[in-house]
């Protein structure tokens, strides 16, 4: 056992515990900059994972538990993203701070117990492991999601995500307990070596599917993405927006290491199930955000089109595709945090999250307007933003594997059409900042050091990434060289 | 030190100021107006200065790779020989002249900063057309010359008048233009290169079809004749008139008007002998055409503007007699003289009160002496009267024509005749006589800022034909025998040696056309003519229905053209296209959005559903 493999973990437990202790000597009025104290920790876990954090070449992969933890490039990749995200969430998380009645201290805590989840997520390489990571993300955010006690929205949605997290937890739960039957083992690496003989076992694969359904509902892709935009609307926006990046991209690290470490052989067989599901996702995605008014609403159901959009790149079945995943959910991170937290400063007050709420964004305040801007031009995959990049590598993999199976350009297809039609909404979204109908409030917004800066990173990031994609492709295409 | 930095310096000055100004002084009238002047004065100091130190000769160039594309490698390099050297003499010198006029005309126009920076950018896209050494450079600075053009005749956009000749200019220039760029892309893809002393080798060695090299100077000709103003795109020039006045004379009669001429002569090597026919006949129909016009028209700038593009048919005919010597030196003196008339026409427009009826004028002389006499100075040489600048140089193209064409000698004459006419009444009806209106009673001789220009134009219309310039051309241009005068005497008298032919009909023409002048308009209250011509007159008038013409051929065609796609757009692109796409994915969203009731029963049950999909796809 070698728990130094942990440190990512153990530190961000540390430090959520710590948050909690020092909440109880802390005076109400302080307790709200206890966020940056948060944030600065992560940020520090950031640079240890950066500088100090390496895998030795002769041993690419290493394990801890039993083989239950590996931690790999891929573990190592996911989990820089995750604090990446989680930093910039917890500074959106204190601008909110002022909307939440009490416990601020216990919110950021619990931000940071998830984002520990997720840490272990991105390195579980058993069962097990996977499912008590992906419960330790599912109950933080059943309260994070109800964490507005007084507004009914709020609480509203903290149920239906329980009841409807529980029901796919009892599947995913079901689904191991079958797969475990067969087999005989959690254990991805041992699975993969016995996975090939259950290829035509009912039981094994109906075992398997269940799994599927657990992490189809993480990543809200069709047709478990009911409740996204349900929950997204209600949670409170910081909640919302690692709800949008976190939970989703912990799903996706999953998701690859269940198909393409633990039982490759079969995946391979499964091509046409992930063509429809990536395919249905986008279309009901982007067509059900056309009529929406309501601007978190309106990403909820972007979201389930962008769940679609990353399962190209597993569609696939290939190490480009793979390492387009990565690439675009980069890309997504800068992108969706960036449209969160302009949404968490310039809908304050404004009742449902109305999209007309920005009108005249771009005179109160021209830095959160332009944000914006490019967020969703980010979205919809305008170059040369990192969401154009990011889609030109998912769709190049796909249409690599045109060849092999005509369902790819049917697939290819769709994901353009998709695209199409997802500019209407996204650019509806800055038509209401630039050409309001009605005169608005004008009063200016005013934007906190920190949140600047993180706002300039975001635009940096999502500008970086579609003009030098070189750097980041090569890290991704180093991660996913263990799955196959 | 090596000199050749400072046309550079020259080429950028005037678009500094009209950057300057356009960004940063419009508000301060005094300064923009400074600035501007000052460019193109240091520009015109500057000239003389390079020349002192360069000499006329040799010819050489100097260039930048700008950018390559494929196998075409653009340069942006300037090109000095006697030809652009003394063209950038007239530009900088003429334009130096009417810039500090414009200070007087145009100081209680509240836009005067707009107009200066218009004004600067056009003397930057002239001399960029005058400095280039290579066809794509020309092509660009002779569009930014049609933009700048466009924004100075619709300088006073307010008056629709204005605005529509302003389209009109720039619309039928780029008719012609689309011809030019065709020859452009022709000779580059024979040839290989844009530079025109390499296409000037290329055409000296080429083993092709004759009739393909006559075709590509054909296209590059009509380049000219959109901006030279040549039949049967000479339309638009009379119209540009509703630009200031000083614009006028700057760009519509002495420089961009002729940077046609000049092009001609500046790639005249391309021209085979089957493409100078053509373009002498076009030049000497244009030139009797208008002429013809110029008789019976009564406002005075229409007057000069039919004038200008009479003379300009007479440069282009001459360029058609392989004369482009005899081209540039009347284009030279030409542009002396019509700014001078223009500069004229401008000042008794604002001392009449912006008429500009010469039947509303009369009796100017004794009211405004310096400009009756400039004016006085300007007829005499357009009309080519020996000493002044206009004989020796139209004298130059009767003798052309006497030697290659009987016909084109006999309409160059009678052009001559119609000239001295035109100009006579002109002159008789608006200075001489007596008042006819009430402003022309109380008119005043202009400001010295105006009257000084009038007076330097002046002087170099007299003098312009005797100071060396055809010989400077000469020792470039001639493709045929040039004699050399060697002293003034020799100079003065030089034609009557020479042609005495041309000489005889020359001005046996400005004798006629004073004549009939003064018979018909000395004591006349009212035209005479129309009742004397009838039906012809009126066609005069009308300009003999050309615009009509158009709009009854070109431009209904085109509205039907226009009609259609624009029925193709709405109906079939929007309407089944776009409306109905959108109006279907649409209705599609809003049907799916059903599915989410927000009933927490119908979500389990959903996802139930979904579960057994999976597994139906999974284990099937």
């Amino acid at each position: 056992m070698n728990l130094s493999l942990l440190s990512h973990e153990l530190l961000v437990l540390a430090l959520g515990l710590g948050l909690l202790l020092v909440d109880l000597w802390l005076p109400v009025p302080a307790k709200r900059k206890l966020g940056y104290v948060a944030a600065a920790g992560v940020g520090l876990i950031l640079l240890y994972s950066l500088f100090c954090v390496q895998l030795p070449a002769s041993s690419p992969v290493q394990y801890a538990f039993g083989q239950m933890y590996a931690l790999d490039g891929l573990a190592l990749f996911f989990k820089r993203f995750f604090l990446l995200a989680a930093l910039i969430v917890l500074l959106m998380s204190v601008e909110f701070a002022d909307r939440i009645a009490s416990g601020i201290a216990e919110f950021y805590a619990l931000m940071l117990f998830a984002l520990s989840g997720m840490l272990f997520a991105s390195s579980a390489n058993d069962f097990a492991l996977l499912f008590v990571s992906l419960e330790l993300i599912t109950v933080t955010f059943y309260v994070l999601t109800s964490f507005q006690r007084a507004r009914v929205t709020s609480l509203e949605a903290g149920v239906k995500y329980l009841i409807i997290g529980a029901l796919s937890t009892a599947f995913t739960v079901y689904g191991i307990a079958l797969v475990y039957g067969i087999s005989h083992t959690l254990n991805f690496g041992l699975l993969s070596g016995v996975a090939a003989q259950y290829g035509d076992n009912k039981i094994f694969l109906f075992g398997l599917a269940l799994v599927l359904v657990g992490l189809g509902f993480k990543i809200a892709a069709f047709p478990f993405q009911i409740w996204a935009p349900d929950v997204y609307q209600g949670a409170p926006t910081p909640v919302t927006a690692f709800l949008a990046i976190g939970s989703k991209a912990a799903g996706f690290a999953l998701l690859l290491r269940v198909l393409f470490i633990a039982v490759p052989d079969i995946t391979a067989r499964w091509s046409n199930l992930l063509i429809i599901i990536s395919g249905v996702s986008i279309l009901y995605g982007n067509l059900c955000a056309i009529p929406q008014r309501n601007l978190k609403r309106l990403l909820g159901y972007s979201s389930i089109a962008h769940a679609g959009y990353l399962l190209l790149g597993v569609a696939a079945l290939s190490a480009a595709g793979r390492s387009a995943v990565l690439y675009y959910l980069s890309g997504y991170l800068f992108t969706v945090l960036s449209a969160f937290t302009v949404i968490c400063l310039a809908l304050r007050g404004v009742e449902g999250e109305d999209v007309g709420g920005l009108a005249g964004l771009h005179r109160r305040s021209p830095l959160l307007a332009a944000t914006m801007t490019l967020a969703m031009a980010s979205l919809a995959g305008i170059p040369p933003l990192a969401g154009f990049f990011g889609k030109f590598l998912l769709l190049k993999a796909v249409v690599e594997q045109g060849p092999t199976h005509p369902g790819y350009y049917c697939l290819t297809f769709t994901a353009l059409a998709g695209v199409v039609i997802s500019l209407y909404y996204y650019f509806g979204v800055v038509r209401a900042m630039y050409w309001p109908g009605e005169a608005a409030d004008l009063s200016p917004i005013v934007v906190s050091k920190p949140i600047r800066l993180t706002l300039y990173g975001c635009i940096g990031g999502m500008l970086y990434l579609g003009l030098f994609p070189n750097g980041l492709l090569e890290a991704a295409n180093q991660a996913v060289k263990l799955l196959r | 030190m090596n000199p050749d930095f400072i046309p550079w310096i020259i080429l950028f000055l005037p678009l500094l100021a009209a950057v300057v100004i356009a960004l940063f002084t419009q508000h301060d009238r005094k300064l923009s107006a400074g600035l501007s002047v000052g460019a193109v004065v240091a520009g015109f100091v500057l000239s003389l200065v390079f020349i002192k130190l360069n000499g006329w000769a040799p010819a050489h160039e100097v260039s930048v790779a700008w950018l390559t594309i494929g196998d075409l490698q653009a340069d942006f390099g300037l090109h000095f020989d006697p030809l652009s050297l003394l063209m950038m003499l007239i530009v900088t010198g003429v334009a130096s002249a009417i810039h500090i006029y414009s200070w007087g005309y145009m100081s209680e126009d509240r836009s005067l900063p707009r107009y200066f920076a218009c004004l600067s950018l056009f003397t930057f896209s002239m001399l960029g057309i005058v400095l280039a050494n290579n066809f794509l450079q020309l092509f660009i600075f002779w569009e930014l010359v049609g933009v700048s053009s466009y924004l100075l005749i619709g300088f006073w956009f307010e008056r629709p008048a204005a605005a529509d000749a302003g389209k009109k200019a720039f619309i039928t220039n780029r008719l012609g233009d689309f011809g030019f760029l065709l020859g452009i892309l022709t000779a580059w893809a024979w040839f290989g290169s844009l530079n025109f002393a390499e296409v000037n080798k290329g055409v000296a060695d080429w083993k092709g079809e004759h009739w393909l090299l006559t075709v590509a100077g054909l296209l590059i000709f009509c380049g000219a004749m959109g901006k030279s103003a040549q039949f049967p795109l000479h339309v638009w020039l009379p119209d540009a008139m509703e630009g200031p006045t000083p614009v006028s004379a700057l760009i519509h009669a002495a420089t961009m008007v002729a940077a046609g001429v000049y092009m001609l002569c500046r790639v005249f090597f391309i021209f085979t002998p089957d493409a100078l026919t053509v373009i002498a006949w076009i030049g000497g129909f244009t030139a009797l055409l208008s002429a013809v016009i110029a008789v019976q028209q009564d406002d005075i700038k229409r007057i000069l503007a039919y004038s200008t593009l009479s003379q300009l048919g007479y440069m282009v005919m001459a360029v058609g007699l392989h004369g482009p010597t005899q081209a540039m030196f009347h284009l030279t003196t030409h542009a002396f003289f019509k700014a001078l008339l223009f500069l004229g026409a401008g000042s008794v427009i604002l001392a009449v009160h912006h008429e500009q009826d010469i039947w509303k004028m009369g009796g100017l002389r004794t009211k405004m002496p310096v400009t009756f006499w400039t004016f006085m100075v300007g007829t005499l040489a357009l009309a080519g009267v020996p000493p002044f600048s206009g004989f020796y140089s139209k004298d130059g193209i009767l003798a052309q024509a006497a030697q290659h064409s009987l016909p084109l000698f006999v309409v160059g004459a009678v052009v001559a005749a119609l000239t001295t006419f035109y100009m006579f009444r002109l002159v008789f009806v608006a200075f001489l006589g007596k008042s006819r209106s009430e402003a022309a009673g109380h008119a005043q001789e202009s400001p010295p800022v105006m009257v000084w220009p009038l007076r330097i134009l002046a002087f170099f219309s007299v003098v312009g034909g005797l100071i060396g310039i055809e010989e400077l051309y000469g020792t470039q241009l001639a493709t045929e025998h040039t004699e050399h005068a060697v002293s003034f005497g020799q100079q003065l008298i030089g034609p009557f040696i020479h042609a005495p032919l041309a000489v005889g009909v020359g001005l046996l023409a400005v004798v006629i056309g004073y004549a009939a002048a003064y018979a018909l308009y000395a004591k006349a209250a009212k035209d005479p003519l129309p009742e004397k011509l009838g039906a012809l007159s009126r066609a005069m008038r009308n300009r003999f229905y050309f615009d009509e013409l158009y709009q009854a051929t070109v431009i209904r065609f085109h509205d039907f053209l226009a009609a259609a796609a624009d029925w193709f757009d709405r109906c079939v692109i929007a309407g089944v296209g776009v409306r109905g796409t959108h109006g279907t994915t649409e209705l599609a969203g809003r049907a799916l959005r059903l599915l989410q009731t927000g009933n927490l029963q119908t979500y389990a049950f959903i996802f139930a559903l979904g579960v057994a999909l999976v597994l139906y796809m999974v284990l099937s």
